[in-house]
């Protein structure tokens, strides 16, 4: 237990510093140049007098690590300011767009994470068969469409050509399965080929191992043996990609977002770095990257889990 | 009119510049049997793609498109039409002096506030005076910098006193900035969405910024009823071909823009009907004349002569405008002066640069921000090509959009979009005037800024003309920019809409605007 308490201690140290540094970098990018930050809130048609004015009312005339240091005890305290495009607290601006990021990112892993699992352990399962190949060559080239390509091919046939399906996923009168589908479906067609193939490779690879043999041997049923003997030691590489795609849905699918005019948490960054709304893309950064590093610390966790050498490393029964 | 020797618009214009209202005009003219019928007040609600951005103080707006959501309740003293026809609209008439110094108008007395309130000569004044006032942050104190003094002269009536002549009044009136607000708005917070009083057809009933604004027709408006009982504004975002999407699939109604490089698919969509709109928004890459090399006439002539305008337009826009003449002011707006056609010629331009010292060539480097669209990069790598003929190394240098408005006015040659101004005057006036705050290339004559005062002493275009063409020859002959060409606007609306029309401002009024059955 204690040596657990250290694996987390030592995770969550690394989180405060990971978030130091990109702190650090963040306000140096965006506000180094503060006659640069007075255009970006009062617009390009202000006058030099008003810049000035108002660089000195907002303390922009201090040396710049007195002011990092007070953004920063800010960000710590929850005062994240007032967003220049929004006009509204920044914190209060960001949940909702992060809930509908997760709205979007759990739909897409709810069909992505079985659909894969399943494809890549039958492709696994009986490697080199014609099953195997037909998977392993349609999830290449599903992998290998961007996501712009593929929601522009799926808006020209379902939207424009069929009809089908809305064109853009507003979700103005309400929460619609339908608007769903299409950003869902880019984003399980991006990365469903990817965590199969992971999966695959996996699979193929303990199905040669030693014990899976003896169990073949011994008579057990290949679905005993897929899922009593293989599936656990065979899920730890998918594993690590399937908690890697949860911060990309989150934070890194502004494409899709934007595509669809879908109102997350990659349309809001997207919306804030193009109106250089400085305090709001900093908050969106910070956001980023704790959802990155939180992540990671719940993939470490989980490793944990299903690896017993971890687990014993760290102190806990398997 | 009668013996052809005006047109319709012409005698609707002049009409205009003397104040008389457009329904006056048209029954002088014979015009009101054509009018279309208005069509009767709807339940109808229309869906338009629209960036929903903040507008705390109408005032302060910097982006057109939020002057269209509160265009719906706020109204303005002139209004110049899609027609670029200047009309009298809150103001009901008005009357300059000879030398244009000193201008009187009077007031529509009918108009009510949404709140009940008359509006009168004081919501003018209130509005007029914070416009200018020292601590002003608007871009109107820029604007009406000739503006001196208000007089209010009766409940329905001011005058203005202006330092010098200001011919285009009228229409800086009508610019994106200068909606009336009620003489409390400041008293009342200060925040319009907050308390949206106006003197328009619509209320507005809902307005989250990057999501929606709503506005319900007024049943109380002192003109004739608008036949859309709401408007709902979507924010899309900036994706043109998530908008198009989005009307392909009958979820919204009309799109504010369309760019040249979705054309072709709106085109073949049953769903969409395309319509164009000639302007004078334009691009312009101006060398600044205090920054080297610039600061030889010779460079900028070289720059000029090398740049094939035509190619530029046929390629970069598709054709969809007309050739630019290197002097910012276009054909269709009522002042421009036709000068001989300006001809292509690499080799005069190598021999300007070896004159100047440049025999091995060039190197030059032109900052883009494409804050209107990839069209302008488009250009700039055409002008890239026409320049390498004459030796000429140009780097492109492109900045995000956002980036580019911090440097458009420092960076020594600069491709910046300009927006139509209804006349050529306007654009001179703001853009190459010595000290002037748009001045980005520049660009210091005494003679130009006589003869500019000359032109603005002008109230009639036509005998403005005369002095614009000296203006347009001095601007070519200084070798002021490339100004390749002027760009149609294009949008695209449904079917179903009826009596919408792009304005060359994209200053739209939707109170004509009406949906047709399915």
């Amino acid at each position: 237990m204690r040596d657990l308490a250290i694996f987390l201690g030592r995770r969550l140290g690394g989180l405060a510093l990971t978030m130091l540094a990109v702190s650090f970098l963040v306000f140096l990018t965006l506000e180094f140049n503060v006659e640069g930050v007075a255009v970006k809130v009062l617009g390009q048609f202000s006058t030099p007098d008003q810049r000035h004015a108002w660089l000195a009312e907002n303390g922009y005339l201090d040396p710049f690590l007195l002011r990092y240091l007070r953004w920063l005890a800010g960000f710590v305290t929850g005062h994240w300011g007032t967003s220049t495009y929004y006009h509204e607290d920044i914190a209060r601006l960001i949940a909702p767009r992060l809930g509908a990021s997760a709205i979007l990112a759990g739909a897409a892993l709810l069909v992505m994470v079985p659909l894969s699992l399943i494809l890549g352990v039958a492709a696994g399962a009986r490697e080199g068969s014609l099953l195997d190949r037909s998977i392993s060559l349609i999830a290449i080239v599903t992998t290998s469409i961007p996501e712009f390509a593929s929601a522009v091919f799926l808006s020209a046939v379902f939207v424009i050509g069929l009809g089908w399906l809305p064109g853009v996923s507003t979700m103005a009168g309400g929460f619609n399965l339908r608007e769903l589908v299409l950003p869902v479906s880019v984003l399980v067609l991006a990365s469903t080929g990817y965590i199969a193939r992971m999966t695959r490779s996996s699979m193929a690879e303990v199905m040669n191992q030693p014990y899976v043999r003896t169990a073949r041997l011994k008579g057990a049923s290949p679905a005993r043996i897929i899922l009593r003997h293989a599936l656990r030691n065979a899920l730890i590489t998918p594993v690590t990609v399937i908690m890697l795609q949860i911060p990309w849905i989150l934070s890194g699918v502004i494409v899709v977002e934007v595509f669809f005019a879908y109102r997350g948490f990659g349309t809001l960054l997207y919306q804030a770095s193009l109106n250089a709304d400085v305090y709001l893309v900093e908050s969106c950064a910070m956001v980023s990257v704790l959802v990155v590093v939180v992540t990671q610390m719940l993939a470490d966790l989980i490793y944990v889990r299903l690896d017993p050498r971890l687990a014993a490393a760290t102190g806990r029964k398997p | 009119m009668r013996r052809g020797e005006m047109g319709r618009r012409d005698f609707m214009r002049t009409m205009g510049w003397l104040g008389v209202s457009g329904a006056s005009a048209a029954a002088a003219a014979g015009l009101a049997a054509c009018a279309p019928a208005r069509p009767k007040a709807s339940r109808d609600t229309l869906r338009f793609v629209c960036a929903v951005q903040q507008m705390t103080d109408p005032a302060l707006t910097t982006w057109i498109e939020a002057s269209n959501l509160f265009r719906n309740s706020l109204e303005f003293l002139t209004e110049v039409d899609a027609d670029n026809i200047t009309r009298p609209f809150l103001a009901q008439s008005w009357r300059p002096s000879e030398d244009l110094k000193t201008w009187d108008f009077i007031l529509r007395p009918d108009v009510r506030w949404s709140n009940g309130d008359p509006f009168t000569a004081e919501d003018v004044a209130f509005n007029i005076r914070r416009w200018i006032a020292p601590g002003s942050k608007s871009v109107n104190r820029t604007a009406f910098a000739a503006l001196r003094d208000l007089e209010v002269t009766g409940p329905h009536a001011f005058r203005l006193h202006l330092d010098r002549a200001v011919c285009s009044l009228p229409e800086q009136l009508y610019a994106f900035t200068c909606p009336i607000l009620h003489r409390d708005f400041e008293t009342r917070g200060g925040d319009w969405p907050k308390n949206p009083v106006g003197t328009g057809p619509y209320r507005m009933t809902d307005f989250e910024v990057g999501r929606q604004a709503s506005f319900q027709r007024r049943a109380d408006y002192w003109g004739p009823a608008p036949a859309l009982a709401r408007i709902d504004y979507v924010d899309l975002g900036t994706d043109i071909s998530t908008h198009v999407a989005a009307l392909a699939a009958g979820q919204v109604d009309v799109l504010y823009r369309v760019s040249v490089a979705e054309l072709d698919l709106v085109n073949r969509l049953p769903q969409a009907r395309l319509i164009r709109q000639q302007a004078a928004q334009t691009v312009v890459m101006r060398m600044q004349h205090d920054a080297r090399p610039f600061d030889d006439l010779r460079v900028r002539r070289a720059v000029q002569l090398a740049a094939d305008n035509a190619q530029m337009l046929k390629l970069a826009y598709r054709g969809f405008g007309a050739v630019g003449e290197n002097h910012h002011v276009a054909p269709f707006q009522p002042d421009y002066a036709p000068l001989p056609a300006q001809k292509r010629d690499v080799a005069q331009a190598r021999h300007l640069l070896t004159e100047a010292g440049h025999a091995d060539g060039l190197d030059l480097a032109l900052t883009i921000g494409n804050t209107q669209g990839r069209f302008e990069q488009d250009t700039a790598q055409v002008l890239q090509q026409n320049l390498a003929e004459a030796g000429i190394r140009l780097h492109l240098k492109v900045l995000p959009a956002s980036e580019y408005w911090s440097v458009w006015d420092k960076t020594p040659f600069g491709l910046t979009y300009w927006s139509h101004r209804p006349l050529g005057v306007m654009a001179l006036d703001l853009a190459y005037r010595s000290g002037s705050a748009w001045n980005e290339s520049h660009f210091s004559d005494p003679g130009f800024d006589r003869a500019l005062d000359n032109a603005m002493a002008r109230l009639d275009p036509k005998d403005r003309a005369r002095d614009m063409a000296g203006l347009e020859k001095t601007l070519q002959d200084q070798a002021v920019m490339v100004q390749p060409y002027w760009a149609e606007k294009f949008t695209a609306v449904s079917p179903r809409v009826r009596g919408y029309r792009a304005h060359p401002s994209d200053y739209f009024r939707m109170d004509k605007v009406w949906l047709a059955d399915a």
